[in-house]
Order: C-alpha cells, then sequence, then structure tokens
C-alpha cells in the first residue's frame, strides 16, 4: 500500500540526476567543442524545446498539429516586432515572443479544439499557414519576405559559448516545468482525454477546455523556442513560421519518439545531427534522413526513445524519462 | 409516489430516416434498481446515450430531479449527478489502475486545474478505498491494457462510482464476462448501490442477472417502452416472452 502510494508521487518528481548529466554532457560539448560546437549545441536545444512542445500535445493530449511552427514564428516575430515597432527593450521585448505565441495558440486553439483527429490536423495546418502567409506578405508590418534583420546583435552580443549555455538554461528551466505540467493534476486530466475524451467528459470534464489549455501550454513553449531562436540569429523570417519548420518538428517528435517526454530531445539531437553532417557527404541528405525515419518507424514505433528503453529493459535498467 | 429522479417525456431521437426511439416515456423512482431489456436494436443504448448526453439532438423532453437536462452536455450532466459506464468499456488503457481512478477523482471533484501534487496526496487515500471496494487495489500499479476486460469494466465502474453521482447508468455491465464473473460484479454492484443509496438503471441481455438484480424491469422494443413490471410480472409476460425471451437473443 505505501510503495503504491508513494508510486505517483515518485513519478511526478523531477529526477535532477538526470537533469544533471543532460546538462553536463551539454557543458562538456559547449566548452570542449568551441564556438562551432555551441552554435551546434544552440540549435539542438533551441530544436529540443520547440519538439518538446509538441511533444506534449501529440504523447500526451494526443493531437497532432500540421502547424506547430506558428507558434515558432509567432515567438520569434512577436519578440522582433516589439524592439522594431514597438520600441521595447530587449531584454522586455524577450517576453513578448512568448506572450504573442501564446495569445495566438489560444486563438487557433480555440477553433481546432472544436473538431478531433484529423479534422484537427487540418484546423491546425491552415491556422499555420495563415501565419505564415501574414508574415509574409504584410510588408508595411512584417518586412514580408525579405525578414527582419539588423535591429540587435545576434545572440545579445554573447559569446557562441555564453549564449549556448544561457540558452541551455532556458531549455532546462522550460523542460521542467514541461515535466511539472504533464505529471500534476492538469497533465492527468490531459493525459485522460487524450487517451479517452468519452470517459473523461462522462466524468465531469469539459474536453475542448482541456484541449485548449494543453494546446496554448504547447504554443507558449513553442514561442520561447522562436524567440530563442531569433535572439540567436538575430533576426526573423515568415519561413520561420512555414511548413518546413512545421515538418521538422513533427519528424523530430517522431524520430525521437512518442510517448516519451524525452521524444523531442532525442528528435532534435538525431535530426540536427543528421541536417548537419549528412549534407558534408552526401548531397540528397533529405532522402537519408528519410530512410533513416522509414526505419526507425518500422523498427521502433516509438522512436528513438522507444528503443532507448528496449535496451535498457533489455539491460535490466531503469528508465530514462 | 415521490418525484421520480429521472423522466423521460415522449422522447424521440432519429438518425436520419432511422427511428431509434419513438415516444419513449419512462419514469424512474429514487434508490430503485431498474434493468432496461430488449432484442438488439430496441434503443436501449441510445436511451442511456441521450439520458447522459453523448447522444445529442432528442426531440421530447429528460428530466433529471425537475429539472429539464435535454440539451445538456456530458459534463455538465456529470457535474448535477448522472454518472455512467459504457457498453464496450472506457478506460485510460495507457495509465495504470491507480491513475485512472485517480485521474476519476480530479474530474469528478474538479480538482484538476492544478499544478500541485498535494491534490493527488489529498485524494490518495480515497482513490485505494474505491479501487478496493470494486476489488482491483491489488492491481492497483497494473497498466489498464494489460488487465482484462472483466478488471477494465470493474475499473469503470468504480471510476463512474467516484463522481459519487445520484444516477448511475451501466450500459451492459457484464457483456463479455463468465458467469461467475457476472453474478460477481452485479453483487458487488448491488451491494454499493444500495449502501450509498444511488439510483440505478443498467442494460442488460444476460436474463438471469437481470432478475437477480432488478426491482422493475423495462422491457424495450423497437425504440418504444413495451412494458414495465417486477421481474415476476414481466417473467410471466407471455408477449414479452414472444418479442424477447423467444426470439433467443442471449
Amino acid at each position: 500500500m505505501n510503495s503504491m502510494k508513494s508510486d505517483m508521487k515518485k513519478k511526478s518528481e523531477i529526477d535532477f540526476r538526470i537533469v544533471a548529466l543532460g546538462a553536463a554532457v551539454a557543458l562538456l560539448v559547449i566548452f570542449a567543442g568551441g564556438a562551432g560546437m555551441s552554435l551546434l549545441a544552440t540549435e539542438i536545444l533551441i530544436m529540443a524545446l520547440f519538439a518538446s512542445s509538441l511533444n506534449l500535445l501529440m504523447s500526451y493530449g494526443h493531437m497532432v498539429s500540421f502547424g506547430h511552427a506558428a507558434y515558432f514564428g509567432l515567438g520569434a516575430y512577436g519578440f522582433t516586432l516589439a524592439i522594431v515597432r514597438a520600441d521595447i527593450p530587449v531584454g522586455l521585448a524577450v517576453f513578448a515572443g512568448p506572450i504573442v505565441a501564446m495569445i495566438g495558440g489560444l486563438i487557433f486553439g480555440a477553433l481546432c479544439v472544436r473538431l478531433t483527429e484529423i479534422y484537427f490536423a487540418m484546423l491546425t495546418l491552415a491556422c499555420g499557414q495563415i501565419t505564415f502567409t501574414v508574415l509574409f506578405q504584410w510588408y508595411d508590418f512584417t518586412g514580408g519576405d525579405t525578414g527582419i534583420t539588423d535591429f540587435m546583435t545576434p545572440r545579445f552580443g554573447l559569446s557562441e559559448q555564453y549564449f549556448a549555455v544561457f540558452t541551455l538554461t532556458i531549455v532546462i528551466l522550460c523542460l521542467m516545468f514541461m515535466w511539472r505540467v504533464i505529471h500534476s493534476p492538469l497533465g492527468l486530466a490531459i493525459r485522460s482525454v487524450g487517451q479517452d475524451r468519452y470517459r473523461a467528459e462522462a466524468s465531469g470534464l469539459n474536453p475542448r477546455q482541456l484541449q485548449l489549455i494543453a494546446f496554448t501550454i504547447s504554443a507558449f513553449l513553442a514561442g520561447i523556442a522562436g524567440t530563442l531562436f531569433a535572439v540567436f540569429h538575430g533576426n526573423a523570417f515568415p519561413d520561420y513560421a512555414g511548413l518546413g519548420f512545421t515538418l521538422d518538428s513533427l519528424i523530430m517528435v517522431v524520430l525521437g519518439g512518442m510517448k516519451s517526454f524525452a521524444g523531442g530531445i532525442y528528435g532534435a539531437i538525431a535530426y540536427t545531427l543528421l541536417k548537419t553532417y549528412v549534407p558534408l557527404v552526401i548531397q540528397e541528405w533529405e532522402l537519408v534522413v528519410g530512410l533513416i525515419l522509414l526505419f526507425i518507424v518500422l523498427a521502433t514505433p516509438f522512436g528513438l526513445a522507444g528503443g532507448i528503453k528496449r535496451l535498457q529493459t533489455m539491460l535490466g535498467m531503469g528508465g530514462k524519462p | 409516489m415521490n418525484q421520480p429522479i429521472l423522466s423521460a417525456k415522449a422522447v424521440r431521437k432519429t438518425f436520419g430516416k432511422f427511428v431509434a426511439l419513438d415516444n419513449v416515456t419512462f419514469d424512474l423512482q429514487p434508490k430503485q434498481r431498474r434493468a432496461l431489456i430488449g432484442p438488439n436494436g430496441a434503443g436501449k443504448s441510445t436511451f442511456i446515450g441521450c439520458v447522459a448526453g453523448q447522444i445529442p439532438g432528442a426531440e421530447g423532453q429528460i428530466l433529471f430531479k425537475g429539472e429539464d437536462v435535454t440539451k445538456l452536455q456530458p459534463s455538465a450532466l456529470a457535474k448535477r449527478g448522472i454518472s455512467r459506464t459504457f457498453q464496450i468499456s472506457r478506460t485510460f488503457l495507457h495509465m495504470t489502475v491507480f491513475e485512472n481512478m485517480m485521474s476519476a477523482f480530479i474530474m469528478a471533484r474538479g480538482s484538476w486545474p492544478s499544478l500541485s501534487t498535494r491534490v493527488f496526496s489529498d485524494l490518495e487515500d480515497e482513490v485505494h478505498a474505491m479501487l478496493g471496494n470494486v476489488g482491483m487495489d491489488t492491481r492497483a500499479n497494473e497498466t489498464v491494457e494489460n488487465i482484462s476486460l472483466g478488471d477494465r469494466k470493474r475499473l469503470e465502474f468504480g471510476m463512474a462510482l467516484a463522481a459519487d453521482p445520484d444516477l448511475l447508468l451501466l450500459d451492459e455491465p457484464t457483456a463479455g464476462m463468465s458467469i461467475k464473473e457476472r453474478h460477481h460484479l452485479m453483487d458487488m454492484v448491488v451491494e454499493l448501490v444500495e449502501s450509498t443509496g444511488k439510483t440505478l438503471l443498467f442494460v442488460e441481455h444476460d436474463i438471469d442477472v437481470v432478475f437477480r438484480v432488478a426491482e422493475v424491469v423495462t422491457v424495450m422494443v423497437r425504440g418504444s417502452v413495451f412494458v414495465e413490471g417486477t421481474p415476476k410480472e414481466i417473467a410471466a409476460n407471455e408477449e414479452v416472452q414472444k418479442v424477447y425471451l423467444g426470439e433467443g437473443d442471449h
């Protein structure tokens, strides 16, 4: 009885050993790898947060979004436009990005959660394309397809290494927040709706309300990733909200592993590394990534995380989050 | 007679041209145990769905504790005290038995909008007690997809009870179970319903179970109420035997 009692609490607690391990590996790469590696690590970290935000929707809320880059883009533009159009200082503008993304998620989410399954996915696609088109076409405000550049020193003027550490800190905090959400009563309700909305509804929950909350949290986290990305490069382009980034986020989650908290993280590491190194060897890198994706989906349906878990069980070790 | 806890007045539900329910008028007294029987396609599950809100768009009127609830959403009905299980049990397959029951409690109590695990600790004892009531406490840490269909039915019954409803709707609670399991489950249902003073309305195909549990039986045929009576009356009714029992539906 007592062991059962502590089970749910234990599950909900953050295992700081794993956090520390992950941070140590990242720091090692950043400081041993020099400027070049720090840039790569920063990109991976930002993508890990972006993919994890989608993973929250897909793995726990059972909502597949085909327009998740919209909130990444809104984060980048919310930050950038706050500086360029509203003259807000950079230090405050960084808060504008996630907030704009969150508001975008709330508005689009309210529309999308009215439907489920593939119809939901189609609505998210439409919302994503609307966002992209507005950013792309509204020259007077967003700068259109030329984007917004030269409005700040990239990385706040920090060195590659220090900015990588800064990004690492933010991403860890965000992922800890996400972990907390998933393992809270709110998260249990989100998972419940994801697994059987009729049971949840019959138990007194309004599934749409829960889905909208999950969608908004997810958009907020994607917005933080987008803001970091805009700071990292010191620019914002409509592509950040486009289909390319949406596809990237979906690939990362599937590659990394659905039904697993770490799926987005593994996916971001694998995908970014593939994207960086395969083109050096072979020009048709998309083909290689496609083949790898095919292999992973067939070999281990729950992606890298699922594969790692299986390995751990085989080796008799405990599971990672 | 008391005011009925549930009262359906001329309820009609069509799917396109198909009339699933036609002029169903039905009163259910508080604390009664009522079985709903009838051949396949009689509209039993549709009626349950209309009362619990999963099937919207019924004509007529459904009153619960005197209030018109015809147009309410399932979640609103659950909050007013109507709880149900489904014909094919619905549980959260990728969670443990414990998490399922915990989820049912936080949803029913409305304590889900929180990031604090205090909510869990506060409810733990109740969750274990309810799991114990339905005989699932020893399996608390098992993932639901790994337990038998019968156990899922028991778990779902407990999850429906977690809301402490006034009216409990069970749609074929014993479908797919062995005879022994059926009687075991229904004895447990009767005991829990009796001890907490709930009203029970259940759809059941197994006549043994019906006669063992129900105080009143309502027979539905082709979307309408055919006859109502005590189990004895129903058993003796030749018309019923003709339309239902004689068909060898079960």
